[in-house]
């Protein structure tokens, strides 16, 4: 037995209770907020985290104090003799043993939790040392002196019993993407092999954030012991793929990414009209779907898109992009306005007014977002059913317009959605990271589909395999739907306007001190199997930040039309030669190339130059049609106002 | 079964009597009012008074102990009339550290019971004799008069205190080493051994009886705040030893009465005690702050001797604690 640290006391006007107790120690004492300590008397133990501390002195009066020093503030040290002084302390009960009968905490010692202790403290002896363990390091608890590893279960973190984690914090402060990158270090080196594969699709929404997880950073010695003590490699994550859509001239990428020695490593991600007409409902504003433009959406959805289509007008329509769209308006707007004299404004049954609201509307979409959405091209994609195991993949969309933005979110959470549900995704469980969901979804504002579908994963993910780890700076400002279905939730410092707000009454007046004040790589978890919130710290993510990466592999200017063709085709294939390229396309069209750059992109063949040469020469010929019944995505169940 | 539980089996009355003088306050402990002798100045030819250097000039010795005892007892049970007086006794020396927080070093307790046996039914006298492992014999005399018993009792109770604080006074100044000092709270001259020894000091808060009279005594007891008086002598008898003495006041008695913030020192009778007088008081002085509040005698306790006697309290016997409960007949049992 160690030797106790404290006692426990308790009076009538502060009793101990089955779920807090109070206990003094001496003066100079390793205990603090968020201490795990123990206490052992007759059969039973109780463990229990500080939540709050007071110091007194038998000093009866403040005037006596004054008294004392002769009303001299210097003289006030010069006392002989110091007053009796109290370390007095509260403590929330983590847990009993035995459970039952719950009874209220012995008056007996207090003792300062193990790491055995911790484990059993934190109920994490279920999941730690079970046959099938399902323990993820999220980081070391270090109050007290110690340094005891602190484990999330799996099974509630990334499902199926409970899921998503939600981390809030100041900005730059609260090191929200550090931890998160450091637990996809954990899940990547802990997640069971009884539970499958696993991957996660991380949206780079500011700056270069996650731009360079595949580089090394900087770690100290601390930083080091601490991976050893988890058991993560202190390694950058051997497979992460970048995507980022392309500018609007097509070709150079949309990403600070784009040093020499790395841009080869990010693949465009351009989307064509298939890909989005499917998610119009993203980039039409409320106003713009009333229920003709939406019948009207449905129709092109059903009956146009794909098809071999007659206008009615004498003209066969196959629309496969943007452009064949257009083209089939102004076969319309035509055939009205010649056949049948101006005088007929209706056309399928749909109004004249209501096709030139959601041609405009569609054409602005190919227009804010090109790059992303291509009027002509063949789509660039996730490789959807053959993500792999223990794989990274970006999406950097932070200098994609904010309606892209939604528009890449929407598509690619729907995806994994609709993959899992069939399970052919190629892994069985799916962590996407998004921050700023301040801004996805606000706790008011207006109800957007991506509002609906962050609604979705966390109401409905856990039993797919798809987990949301959120990130904001104001909880209280996300849907309380969204944070409050996260299983598990992790608070860096916090601002303390937010810590005023209701959603953090239940702490106590020290434990929001602390949290105001938590250092760099410290933070404060709540999980299904903590009964109280526990402080830790973790490591610093063994990957390269976004500034310093940024630092290190200075982003490249844009290259004229030419070069960045070059240097697409070389990332394909190294035979490559630059002046063979620029011979083949000086003369052509940059929408031709555009094309034919799409198609070896998507065809990666052996021999990339012959294969360009060969799609360049003639006009790319369309995709074979998509079958009819492609893949809607089921609607969303509508938002409610149940609580969570 | 305790002793208690044994006599009321036996057939005594259970009781829950509180002394006033038990509790610690009235200070009687340390009274000398029955000191007899007169005082003899060595500081000069007539008592003067001196002003006490500042407390920052104080030299504060590094090492000080201090000792201080309590007494609690409380009639237990009744034997007809005769009361049966559990009492208990303690004194514990604490060490101030360098950080100036005071470390228990000595501790002594005592837990007894005093009974007039002879004035006992012989059944519960076998039953206490038979169950009480520390039991005072007190004289059955005075029985019949319960207020003058208890005085009896009061007296018992205080000299076995000042033998147990007498006792730990020896061991502790014979382990003081170097600069090392001890102040006693009350008497110095109760034991030879600790008043002749040269780092001894006592402090008494009492002033029963006065050794000065005419000018002195009106000198003595209307020192201004902050000076003592001149060294004077304490004249030994059968029960003490003589020493050196003189008074201090701590605090400014004007707006209260002539006793308040006054302390009479004592130490060894020797020439050295006389040139290190106003040394000593210096020192002393300095130790008015903390304040030794919340207790009522703040203005002549040392915070130090405060904080052995809240020490000691502490650990007193739950039964004996100072109890400020209902005193309505006590029905069924």
């Amino acid at each position: 037995m160690t030797t106790p640290i404290g006692r426990v006391v308790a009076t009538e006007l502060k009793p101990a209770t089955p779920h807090q107790f109070h206990f003094w120690t001496a003066t100079e004492t390793s205990v603090g907020i968020g201490a795990i300590v123990k206490v052992e008397m007759a059969g039973r133990i109780v463990y229990g985290v500080v939540t709050d501390g007071f110091a007194y002195s038998d000093l009866a009066s403040p005037l006596h104090d004054v008294v004392g020093a002769e009303g001299d503030p210097a003289r006030a040290t010069e006392a002989p003799t110091a007053r009796q002084e109290i370390r007095y302390w509260t403590a929330a009960v983590l847990r009993q043993i035995p459970e039952e009968p719950l009874q209220p905490v012995p008056l007996g010692q207090v003792y300062v939790a193990d790491d055995a202790d911790v484990a059993q403290a934190l109920r994490m002896d279920g999941f730690l040392y079970s046959e099938t363990p399902t323990a993820i390091p999220i980081g070391l608890y270090t109050s007290a002196g110690r340094d005891a590893p602190v484990y999330l279960d799996a099974d509630f973190l990334l499902g199926p019993e409970a899921a998503h984690l939600n981390i809030s914090g100041m900005s730059g402060l609260a090191t929200k993407t550090s931890a998160v990158e450091f637990l996809l270090a954990s899940i990547f080196a802990h997640f069971p092999k009884h539970k499958g594969r696993v991957a996660a699709v991380c949206f780079n929404v500011k700056g270069p954030d996650l731009c360079f997880l595949d580089q090394q950073g900087v770690l100290s010695d601390e930083d080091r012991r601490r991976y050893e003590r988890l058991a993560v490699p202190a390694t950058p994550f051997a497979r992460v793929r970048m995507y980022a859509p392309l500018k609007a001239d097509g070709v150079n990428l949309n990403t600070l990414r784009t040093h020499p020695d790395l841009v080869s490593d990010v693949e465009p991600l351009t989307w064509g009209l298939q890909e989005v007409v499917d998610y119009a409902e993203v980039l039409l504003n409320r106003d713009d779907i009333d229920a003709k433009a939406d019948a009207f959406i449905d129709f092109l959805r059903d009956r146009v898109l794909g098809r071999t289509f007659d206008d009615g007008f004498g003209e066969t329509h196959r629309v496969q992009t943007f452009a064949d769209l257009d083209r089939l308006f102004r076969s319309i707007f035509d055939g009205l306005e010649i056949m049948s004299g101006g005088r007929s404004d209706t056309w399928r049954t749909h109004h004249i007014a209501t096709i030139r609201k959601v041609r405009n509307r569609l054409s602005n979409i190919s227009t804010r977002c090109k790059g992303l959405v291509t009027d002509d091209g063949p789509s660039s994609d996730l490789p959807w059913g053959k993500f792999e195991d223990r794989a990274v993949y970006v999406i950097d969309v932070a200098n994609v317009d904010p309606l892209g933005q939604d528009l890449v979110f929407a598509r690619i959470v729907s995806m994994l959605r609709e993959h899992l549900e069939r399970r052919d995704l190629g892994v069985d469980a799916v962590v996407v990271f998004v921050d700023e969901l301040n801004k996805y979804a606000p706790g008011d504002g207006p109800e957007t589909y991506v509002k609906k579908m962050l609604l979705d994963i966390s109401e409905r993910g856990r039993y797919l395999g798809l987990v949301l780890f959120g990130a904001e700076q104001f909880r209280s400002q996300v849907h309380r739907r969204v944070v409050g279905n996260a299983g598990t939730q992790v608070f860096g410092r916090m601002d303390l306007d937010e810590l005023a707000t209701p959603g953090y009454q239940v702490l106590s007046p020290a434990t929001k001190s602390k949290l105001a004040t938590l250092p760099i790589g410290e933070l404060m978890v709540r999980h299904p199997h903590f009964t109280q919130p526990i402080f830790i710290r973790f490591p610093k993510p063994p990957v390269l930040r976004g500034r310093d990466g940024v630092e290190r592999f200075p982003p490249a200017a844009d290259v004229p039309f030419q070069d960045a063709v070059v240097r697409q085709l070389a990332r394909l294939d190294r035979r490559v030669r630059p002046n063979q390229v620029k011979d083949l396309i000086a003369d052509r069209e940059e929408y031709d190339v555009r094309r034919a750059l799409a198609a070896v992109r998507r065809a990666r063949p052996d021999d990339v130059f012959a294969y360009f040469r060969k799609v360049l020469g003639s006009r790319i010929a369309a995709d074979e049609p998509v079958p009819l019944e492609h893949q809607v995505v089921p609607p969303l169940n509508p938002i409610s106002d149940e609580p969570y | 079964m305790t002793w208690r539980q044994a006599l009321i089996a036996a057939g005594a009355v259970p009781a829950a009597f509180v002394p006033a003088a038990s509790t610690g306050y009235a200070d009687l402990e340390n009274s000398d009012a029955s000191a007899a002798g007169a005082a003899d100045i060595v500081e000069g030819t007539e008592l003067q008074v001196y002003p006490v250097p500042e407390r920052s000039a104080a030299r504060i010795p590094g090492d000080v102990s201090f000792l201080d005892g309590m007494q609690r007892w409380n009639v237990s049970v009744y034997d007809g009339v005769a009361p049966i007086v559990q009492a208990y006794i303690a004194a514990a020396v604490q060490r101030r550290d360098a950080h100036g927080i005071p470390r228990t070093t000595h501790e002594r307790s005592r837990d007894f019971v005093i009974a007039p046996v002879d004035a006992m039914h012989p059944a519960r006298r076998e039953a206490l004799v038979a169950n009480c492992p520390d039991l005072e014999l007190i004289p059955a005399d005075r029985v019949g008069q319960p207020a003058q018993f208890l005085e009896t009792v009061e007296a018992s109770v205080r000299r076995a205190r000042a033998r147990l604080e007498r006792e730990l006074a020896e061991v502790c100044s014979e382990s003081l080493v170097g600069d090392a000092w001890l102040v006693v709270d009350g008497l110095l001259s109760l034991s030879p051994k600790v008043a002749r020894h040269a780092r001894v000091l006592g402090v008494i808060k009492s002033h029963g009886q006065q050794f000065l009279e005419g000018r002195g005594l009106e000198r003595a007891l209307t020192l201004p705040a902050a000076h003592r008086t001149s060294v004077f002598v304490v004249r030994g008898g059968h029960t003490r030893t003589e020493v050196y003495s003189w008074y201090l006041r701590l605090w400014p008695w004007e707006g209260n009465d002539l006793l308040y913030g006054l302390v009479r020192v004592e130490a060894r009778a020797h020439a050295d005690v006389v040139a290190r007088a106003a040394e000593i008081s210096a020192w002393l002085l300095a130790e008015r702050a903390p304040l030794a509040t919340p207790d009522a005698r703040w203005d002549r306790l040392l915070y130090p001797l405060h904080h052995v006697e809240e020490y000691l309290k502490s650990r007193a016997p739950r039964n004996l604690r100072l109890q400020r409960t209902s005193r309505l007949p006590k029905t069924g049992s």
